[in-house]
């Protein structure tokens, strides 16, 4: 009798009034979410430059903000809020979690990290193990990533704790591409170098403050080029790519540079088989 | 104590270094007013958001007779002779003159070298320009000195539109080509100083003009037509022009011609335009005076304007205007694609056709030009 009295003593006596505060204040808190998240979204995605990011970075902040308000308004009215109550509730919770939900509840809390830490953010483009594309919403649980396919990937935030992040913008504007090229051994490399540099130079969508940088490695079967320079915009990423071959690969063929003999995925194959080490590359 | 000069006393005509440029007072708040205006219509539709003095019904256009005496062309021989000036002390074997559009550089250049009986060299052709071909480098063999009035015309955004004008500028910056002096675009110079590298040459241009400027500039061109007529603003309904120095300096400082000063950045060519444009007449016969419209209620460009539309106006910005044929050749899209992204932008207004080529219009040319600077895209100088 006694041990049910403490355990009642643990939860506020819950009213109709109470009950009608916290309906209220989830209501409120469901549409201040929806409202915030899919208003920052919407204005985000019609601006340009820094200001999308800035703009997408409120989006995840605002719902923490959101959350932890509601929180520190809905607690209290169910539970006593004592030392003592809240270690017993925090106890059973952990206990509940640690057995039922580890996954679900990591996830969450790792997307509070990312909301604070701020490894990925709305309109940033990102590598999570296989999977690359633009973030299009940070949620609670997990972050939405827009494949170049068109293929909306969620991929839940607990990847933050043992996986690396690749982030090629990190909240700016400056997103390096590579354009790549595989020549035959036997040319003038100090031309090619020279015109590549030209076609990126010519580019519509060439960012002039960042550098261009022309990198050549010779290989087995010939020579790679590769151009990295940086788009305008990062979402030009493809097109401006696709600019940089089509005009990369009309100057070379004008100027009689004949591609690579072998097929460099061949190539790759060989290099393997024998064990030749491998690095990774964006190309 | 003796009277500080004022800005109403300073010279109209001034061409200094370009470092020494600077934009009106208020260009910044303009901007933002841009901003705000173009993010509200884009809310909620076009509205007349500024309260008006006089109804924009009750005022018409002036007959093009008028207008040719109330606002001539502009006499760019005052800043002939600045620039003279300027070129007296320079020794380098090339020295930039650079305005933004419309302003004037490739007039000045041209009448410098009349003035100073120097040969003013022939641009490439398109299809010089096109195939990459330098002979037109080899014809510019020239003597002692030489000048081009518009850089923008001799070269092309392409691998091979880029290589006679590279081949040319390395030969006249090493004083091969003896001296010269070379009128240039803005935007044309942000990109060849990108691409070819022209620093340690100097470079002038014009100094931004003030409200108070504008004010005397546009009361003096007006006097060929006899006094001067009141000219009021629709926006406050005070007047805008005044004759003399000493007369501004009693009034009060001249907003409107400072929003207008501070809209066009101060370069006078630009504001030529405004002021032709924006000149109304009232209906009624017994009314005198002229009005001039709110500057700022023009062809906006939505802030969700496509990528295509902008690169085709930074194309066009470069090139100071290209033509059907060869805004093909700059765009990274198909023919057909570029034609009716410019087809579209006519329709609005923001590009129009003058001797043969697309450019930017005046009157969008602010609004152009901040929309490439918010996306991040390379912009002049100026």
């Amino acid at each position: 009798m006694e041990e049910q009295k403490k355990y009642a003593r643990l939860f506020n006596d819950i009213d109709s009034q109470a009950l009608i505060t916290l309906g209220v204040v989830l209501l409120a808190i469901i549409v201040l979410i929806i409202v915030s998240q899919r208003g920052l979204n919407w204005i985000g995605n019609r601006m340009h430059g820094q200001v999308r990011f800035r703009i997408f970075a409120l989006v995840p902040m605002t719902r923490l903000l959101i959350l932890i308000t509601a929180l520190a308004i809905m607690v209290p009215i169910i539970i006593e809020p004592s030392l003592r109550n809240m270690v017993t509730l925090l106890g059973a919770l952990g206990l509940a979690i640690g057995f039922a939900m580890k996954d679900y509840v990591s996830s969450l809390i790792a997307g509070v990290v990312s909301a604070v830490e701020l490894p990925y953010r709305p309109g940033d483009w990102v590598q999570i193990e296989d999977t690359y594309g633009e973030v299009k919403h940070v949620g609670l649980r997990t972050v939405d990533i827009q494949t170049p396919d068109d293929d909306l990937v969620h991929v839940p935030h607990l990847k933050l704790w043992d996986h690396a992040i690749y982030n090629a913008n990190n909240g700016g504007t400056s997103l390096q591409c590579v354009a790549s090229f595989y020549l035959h051994p036997e040319h003038e490399a100090g031309w090619v170098r020279k015109a590549l540099h030209d076609v990126a130079l010519t580019s519509a969508y060439l960012k002039f403050d960042q550098p261009i940088i022309v990198v050549a490695e010779e290989k087995p079967w010939g020579t790679h080029y590769r151009i990295r320079a940086y788009p305008v915009d990062p979402r030009q990423q493809f097109l401006f790519i696709t600019d940089l071959t089509v005009r990369g690969k009309t100057v070379l063929s004008d100027a009689g540079v004949p591609s690579a003999m072998l097929p460099p995925d061949a190539a790759l194959d060989t290099r393997n088989a024998v064990g030749s080490a491998y690095s990774r590359g964006n190309d | 104590m003796g009277e500080q000069p004022s800005l109403a006393d300073t010279p109209l005509w001034t061409v200094v270094e370009l470092d020494h440029f600077h934009t009106p007072e208020q260009t910044q708040a303009s901007q933002w007013r841009r901003s705000l205006r173009s993010v509200s219509t884009w809310l909620v539709g076009k509205s007349s958001a500024e309260q008006q003095v006089k109804e924009a019904q009750a005022l018409r256009p002036l007959a093009e007779a008028r207008l040719a005496n109330l606002v001539p062309p502009i006499d760019w021989s005052p800043a002939v002779d600045a620039l003279a000036q300027q070129l007296e002390g320079e020794d380098a074997p090339v020295t930039f003159f650079i305005t933004p559009p419309f302003s004037g550089h490739a007039s000045v250049v041209t009448q410098w070298a009349e003035k100073h009986d120097v040969t003013c060299l022939t641009p490439p052709t398109l299809s010089e320009l096109g195939e990459g071909s330098t002979q037109w480098v080899e014809r510019s063999a020239i003597g002692s000195a030489w000048a081009i009035p518009s850089l923008e015309r001799y070269f092309l955004r392409h691998t091979q539109g880029i290589q006679g004008i590279r081949a040319f500028l390395e030969r006249a910056l090493s004083g091969r080509l003896g001296r010269g002096v070379i009128g240039c675009d803005s935007w044309a110079y942000a990109y060849l100083k990108q691409v070819i590298g022209i620093e340690g040459a100097p470079v002038f241009t014009l100094q931004s003009m003030e409200g108070a400027q504008l004010s005397r500039y546009f009361a003096h061109i007006a006097t060929h037509a006899g006094r001067p007529p009141p000219v009021y603003s629709t926006r406050t309904g005070k007047p805008v022009l005044f004759e003399a120095a000493s007369q501004q300096k009693r009034q009060a400082p001249n907003k409107e011609l400072q929003r207008l000063a501070a809209h066009c950045r101060g370069h006078i060519g630009l504001a030529w335009h405004y002021w032709r444009n924006h000149l109304r007449e009232p209906k009624a016969e017994d009314e005198e005076g002229l009005w001039l419209v709110d500057v700022l209620a023009e062809a906006e460009l939505a802030p969700d304007t496509g990528d295509v539309a902008t690169l085709l106006l930074h194309a066009l910005l470069l090139h100071g205007g290209l033509d059907d044929h060869a805004l093909g050749q700059v765009l990274p899209f198909s023919h057909h694609e570029a034609i009716n992204a410019r087809l579209a932008l006519q329709r609005k207004g923001v590009v129009a056709s003058c001797e043969g080529r697309w450019q930017v219009t005046p009157l969008s040319y602010a609004n152009v030009r901040q929309l490439l600077a918010s996306r991040n895209y390379l912009v002049d100088p100026l």
